[in-house]
């Protein structure tokens, strides 16, 4: 089982999301973006890791999804494969129409814009610890394959574009009803408020991350591979004097794995 | 009556980011028959309610500009380009934040209370070869300087 952690210019978390690959059991190298697109056929999975690919110059996501390295992703995405892009990775996923889904663009990761009490309170880069509610239903999704719905994480953001718009009618709707949204901001009960700090980022309906149709491909600001051995985790978190315990990401790497195992 | 002072501003040195909007249009999108370069400016378009303008813009652009990298034109109630190229404006269709700050910054911290409203904008200037270079403008805007979800474009001089 092999696992392409693809790296573009300015990529900036390929090494920890590639320890995490191998930490569940799966090999993994690190793909440069300027290799021959066609050996990414070889793989099994892929993992788009967080940074600031090309500096984020146009627009976070825009120049890498148009390297040759995203158009053999598309075709092995056709073939469902499993796909995680992360922060920046989702960034590029949206731009390249992998995300939602339909080949388009069809929504967009705004500059952030915190809102508490009908007020703009602050806006653009913000990293925290955040809670997390899982919402798709077991198995919907390759990224999140063996979580339960409802349940919920604690995991670090870091990004100043992850507000999620569209200008597409009855996007939001559609992902809805056909359980794409993956994962919301929450507070620490679970519980999803519309606003500033339990939604980060402004992100419509507090969506954190999103998956294509047929699920492999999953989209997501937060970043699982730096909560994936509890020793990474905050010093106000217990969890953390338990440095042999997973820690919350891990089971966004254990998913993938799960998933391949069983379409395989 | 109020005002419009355009700020041109654009870099003395190598823009790295036109440098690879060039290199992409060029490289992966198809564009190398047609485009030999690209330019970028910044534009801030300050609504102003009284003042000199010309008076008023050598403050804004002392606040706005580093002279050290960056170079500048005022234009007064126009938004004139040179011939030579297509310029794309691009700008957020979503709330602005950068926008909203600087007219905070300018009327409060540095106290230029005329100022009503201030806009700012990208400017991309596509040199295109061919006799269709309005169209080719508009798959370059469509096709990668802009996200139509949060930003909006106009090939300005059409």
């Amino acid at each position: 089982m092999k696992i392409a952690v693809v790296q573009f210019p300015g990529t900036n978390c390929e090494y920890e999301t590639l320890v995490a690959v191998k930490a569940v059991g799966m090999d993994g190298e690190i793909f440069r973006w300027n290799r021959s697109a066609g050996e990414l056929s070889s793989f099994d999975g892929y993992f788009i890791p967080g940074g600031f690919s090309y500096q984020d110059r146009v627009r976070a996501g825009a120049i890498a999804s148009k390297e040759p390295v995203m158009q053999a992703l598309t075709e092995e995405a056709a073939k469902g494969k499993p796909i995680i892009g992360i922060c920046n990775g989702f960034q590029i996923l949206v731009e390249a129409g992998l995300l939602p889904g339909t080949g388009k663009v069809e929504m967009a990761l705004a500059q952030n814009v915190m809102v508490s009490n009908g007020k703009i309170v602050r806006r653009g880069y913000y990293c925290d610890w955040i809670n997390l509610r899982h919402e798709a239903p077991p198995r919907r999704c390759s990224g999140s394959f063996l979580m339960e719905r409802g349940s919920l994480f604690k995991i670090p953001i870091a990004h100043g574009e992850g507000n999620l718009v569209t200008s597409t009618p009855k996007l939001i709707e559609m992902l809805n009803d056909e359980e794409q949204v993956v994962f919301r901001y929450c507070d620490k009960n679970g519980r999803v408020i519309n606003e500033f700090p339990v939604n980060v980022n402004g992100s419509t309906e507090s969506i954190a991350g999103i998956c294509n149709p047929e699920g492999n491909v999953l989209g997501m600001m937060p970043h699982p591979e730096r909560a994936f051995f509890a020793w990474q985790l905050p010093a106000f978190d217990p969890r953390k004097q338990r440095p042999d315990e997973p820690g919350p990401g891990r089971s966004v790497f254990e998913s993938v794995k799960r998933y391949i195992e069983v379409n395989a | 009556m109020s005002q419009k002072i355009n700020l041109r501003v654009w870099l003395k040195i190598p823009d790295a980011e036109a440098a690879t909007v060039k290199n992409t249009l060029v490289r992966r999108m198809g564009f190398g028959d047609v485009l030999y370069d690209v330019l970028k400016e910044r534009l801030f378009s300050i609504e102003v309610d009284s003042g000199d303008p010309q008076e008023l813009a050598k403050g804004f652009a002392k606040e706005l500009v580093n002279e050290n990298k960056e170079s500048y034109k005022v234009l007064i109630d126009e938004l004139r380009f040179e011939d030579e190229y297509v310029p794309v404006l691009v700008s957020l269709k979503i709330e602005d934040g950068e926008a909203i700050s600087t007219q905070e910054r300018l009327r409060g911290r540095l106290g230029f209370t005329s100022v009503v409203n201030v806009k700012k904008a990208t400017i991309w200037k596509l040199y295109l070869h061919g006799v269709d270079r309005v169209a080719r403008a508009k798959e370059i805007a469509e096709g990668l300087l802009i996200n139509p979800h949060k930003d909006a474009y106009e090939i300005l001089g059409e």
